[in-house]
């Protein structure tokens, strides 16, 4: 009943996408104009029925509808109410599902904001959703159903996961999503733009909040996954660059690539084809991404089982690339006769510098990523690209990416006098470079990490100053206090400041990645009764073996006590997990936080609860915490970007 | 200089050092595959070199010492065997009769020196085949779980 149910709407959907495509098509004919209203219909309609089959769904997940069988293999009856919920995106159909339903709520949202202004261009909007949701709609109507029911009906369901049985991963996917899905916002109404022939700035400014929102939901998603594997793999890292990681952190560089070039189209009107060219590539990658991860032409620890789903999105990201580049191509001749460099030296040249450096990686980690297919395919040897090739060429890049973070909010637009130079830059480069002679002095000797704090520093010293002398400004002219005057400064330029608090974020961040990377240490070993190891300043004393029985499984904890310098910091309880639909048992890590660095436990092993003997692994991670404080700050900036606080900017109106 | 060959030369000099910082990464990174077999029939030329190699931990092979924390054990592909000796704590799924694949170099002595083991997780979820609840008494990587 709820999968016939379900699945009719997902049918019904489909079709009213079909016809969201064709409308503006026969619209665009003379004397039939009165179609173009209906491809605001189609969206509304598809709106209505895909939230009506995901309600089928979850409702199905929660009531353990067991003749569906995606709820037999995602949800169990022991299964708490909230995991029944996430069992939604437990598996690839469910997650195809909730993509569609993110789209198409992103699609409804724009249909009604627009709903009175932009009427030129909202068909043939609302007619590239269609098109992608139609596309979605297809893959779960006859690829990949979630509806497909189970006969018998089971008694009870297999369950998720158990991996995915955390907070996190409650969060994680639909950030992700949301953040894939954002980028189609500034791809529709670029492909609209090129469509109509209007390739002034007016895509760019009605897009500006949107690439935002979706620039933040991919940092996001990215960051809790990231938490996620810190928090519940049980490895002690955060970012292997897996597969399934890099596809999801691709598209994140051609967005913020896009985020930062689009503001030079805004001011100076060059750039249009590089940044319908990175919009394109952007969303490119998100059906890139979905393609390698769930293929299964590459092994990761994320992807699901293969299947036909994956030559599908291959087949549809061709058509993408093909009509995208196709059109950009027929548009060549309105594109052309921009304004020019004036200077090297400029916010321009700093912006350019930055996409280059951003595609440059994305080319790095896309080679990385694909290698091992290539080299098979074309020489017919295996072999694997490890984490130090993609260490090796990021590094480099991100570095120089910080540099321009702090150089291009502050140097001028068009040619930086040198005058202007020395009044931005002297006083921030003096000051880093000082605490660069302190670091090395205390003890970082070796030339990356100093490199990086430094860059850090100077970033963080040239907003700073820079801040400063606005405020100088302020109080020499309205005669504002320091609090007054920045409120002042926000409310006047809140794309700026919002900018500027998301690059402290970004700092916070690297310094996170730059602090564990270079100096993290490891041990491990087996320890008896009150035997202990001792790792940097901590010692740790096993305490002994509990094991008890969980509603899902059963848990097996060790206890140990950790002294920090002689003093005693409590207990910390590393976890093993036996499920019985498990053959081997799932790690549950812990780890304590400090600013200064995390201390990280896992339990790897146990010989007999009596026996109490333990094998146990355990890391030292500087300044982790920093990445995760970062993702907030990131969070706080974004806010202070896009909400409505002061006066709205003239272009939005 | 015009314009066009200002544009060429920078974008020259930007590939060029692309390339140079790929081309670094990929001979530090790239780690060739190979089968306990081929090891084998080229065991004098590709000593010292980082290797992985894929197969089956030998049933009755492998040999634990929880104190030191060392695992030795014979990984197979069907016909030929490979000794590979670790130190350190291998995956939760890693067992004997199971697939693993073994990253590291082979020693002058001709054993397989792993720096890390990975382990191959299975397609889907299946319970366990006694479908007993009864929970582990032990657990070391490497050894089947011993019920109460």
């Amino acid at each position: 009943m709820t999968a016939t149910l379900g699945h009719t709407a997902i049918i019904m959907a489909f079709l009213a996408a079909l016809c969201g495509v064709v409308c503006p098509i026969v619209g665009s004919r003379p004397g039939l104009e009165r179609y173009f209203s209906f491809t605001r219909t189609a969206i509304l309609s598809q709106f209505v029925l895909v939230t009506l089959a995901a309600g089928a769904l979850i409702y199905g997940l929660i009531a353990t509808d067991f003749s569906i069988r995606y709820v037999v293999f995602n949800t169990t009856r022991g299964t708490p109410i909230y995991y029944r919920v996430t069992g939604l995106w437990g598996a690839l159909e469910g997650s195809l599902l909730l993509w569609e339903w993110i789209l198409i709520i992103f699609s409804g949202l724009v249909a009604w904001i627009y709903r009175h202004r932009q009427r030129e261009t909202m068909p043939w909007v609302l007619m590239v959703f269609s098109i992608v949701s139609a596309f979605f709609l297809g893959v779960i109507a006859f690829v990949s159903n979630p509806f497909e029911t189970i006969s018998p009906v089971p008694l009870d369901g297999r369950g998720l996961n158990p991996l995915l049985e955390d907070a996190n991963m409650m969060t994680h996917p639909p950030l992700l999503y949301a953040g894939f899905v954002g980028l189609t916002v500034p791809y529709a109404f670029a492909i609209a733009a090129l469509i109509r022939g209007k390739l002034d700035e007016a895509w760019i400014v009605a897009t500006r909040r949107w690439t935002i929102i979706a620039w933040f939901f991919l940092t996001a998603g990215n960051l809790v996954g990231a938490w996620w594997s810190y928090h519940v793999l049980g490895w002690g890292g955060y970012w292997a660059w897996d597969p399934v990681e890099n596809a999801a952190f691709m598209p994140w560089l051609p967005a913020t690539a896009f985020l930062h070039s689009v503001q030079v189209q805004e001011r100076r009107r060059m750039l249009k084809v590089w940044n319908l060219s990175l919009i394109i590539i952007a969303f490119s990658l998100t059906i890139f991404g979905t393609f390698l991860t769930r293929s299964g032409i590459i092994s990761s620890i994320h992807a699901f089982s293969s299947g036909p789903v994956g030559s599908v999105f291959l087949i549809f990201l061709a058509f993408v690339l093909l009509a995208s580049f196709g059109l950009l191509a027929f548009r060549a001749d309105l594109l052309k006769g921009q304004p020019e460099l004036d200077s090297m030296v400029s916010r321009e040249s700093a912006f350019l510098l930055n996409n280059i450096v951003l595609v440059s990686a994305l080319f790095t980690i896309f080679l990385g990523t694909i290698f091992p297919l290539l080299s098979e395919a074309v020489a017919g040897t295996q072999v694997s690209v490890g984490a130090p090739y993609f260490n090796s060429v990021t590094v480099p890049l991100f570095l120089l990416l910080v540099f321009l973070m702090g150089v291009g909010p502050m140097i001028a637009w068009r040619r930086a006098s040198w005058d202007n130079l020395k009044r931005n830059f002297l006083w921030p480069s003096v000051a880093s470079l000082s605490l660069a002679l302190a670091l090395f002095f205390w003890r970082i000797r070796d030339f990356l990490p100093l490199l990086g704090f430094t860059l850090l520093a100077f970033v963080v010293f040239s907003i700073l100053y820079d801040t400063g002398l606005a405020l100088r400004a302020r109080r020499r002219v309205a005669g504002e206090g320091i609090l007054r005057g920045l409120v002042t400064l926000c409310r006047r330029n809140q794309r700026r400041y919002g900018g500027l608090v998301v690059h402290l974020g970004v700092v916070l961040i690297v310094l996170g990645i730059a602090g564990s990377m270079g100096y993290s240490t490891e041990r491990e070993a087996t320890l008896g009764l009150k035997e202990h190891l001792s790792i940097g300043r901590y010692l740790i004393q096993f305490e002994g073996l509990k094991g008890t029985q969980q509603p899902t499984h059963f848990r097996v904890e060790g206890s140990f006590r950790v002294f920090h310098q002689g003093t005693e910091w409590g207990i910390l309880s590393p976890a093993l997990k036996f499920f019985p639909t498990q053959q081997s048992p799932i790690g549950r890590a812990v780890h304590r936080s400090s600013p200064s660095e995390d201390i990280y436990l896992i339990l790897s092993g146990f010989s007999d609860l009596n026996q109490n003997q333990a094998t146990l692994k355990v890391l030292v991670r500087p300044l982790v915490v920093w990445i995760w404080i970062g993702g907030f700050v990131i969070a706080l900036g974004t806010l202070l970007a896009i909400l409505p606080l002061g006066k709205a900017s003239p272009e939005e109106k | 200089m015009p314009r066009r060959k200002r544009f060429i030369v920078g974008g020259l000099i930007i590939l060029a050092a692309l390339s140079y910082i790929i081309y670094g990464g990929m001979q530090e990174a790239i780690v060739y595959f190979v089968t306990p077999s081929e090891l084998k029939a080229k065991e004098n030329t590709s000593t010292d070199k980082f290797l992985r190699m894929g197969g089956m931990v030998v049933k009755g092979s492998l040999q634990i010492d929880l104190k030191n924390l060392t695992y030795r054990f014979d990984l197979t592909d069907g016909s030929t065997s490979f000794p590979v000796f670790f130190r350190g704590v291998p995956p939760d799924l890693f067992t004997e009769g199971k697939g693993a694949v073994v990253e590291g170099r082979v020693r002058a002595d001709g054993i397989f020196q792993a720096t890390t083991i990975m382990a191959k997780h299975a397609e889907e979820y299946s319970p366990h085949a006694d479908g007993q609840d009864g929970y582990p008494k032990s657990f070391v990587p490497g050894k089947e779980l011993t019920n109460q």
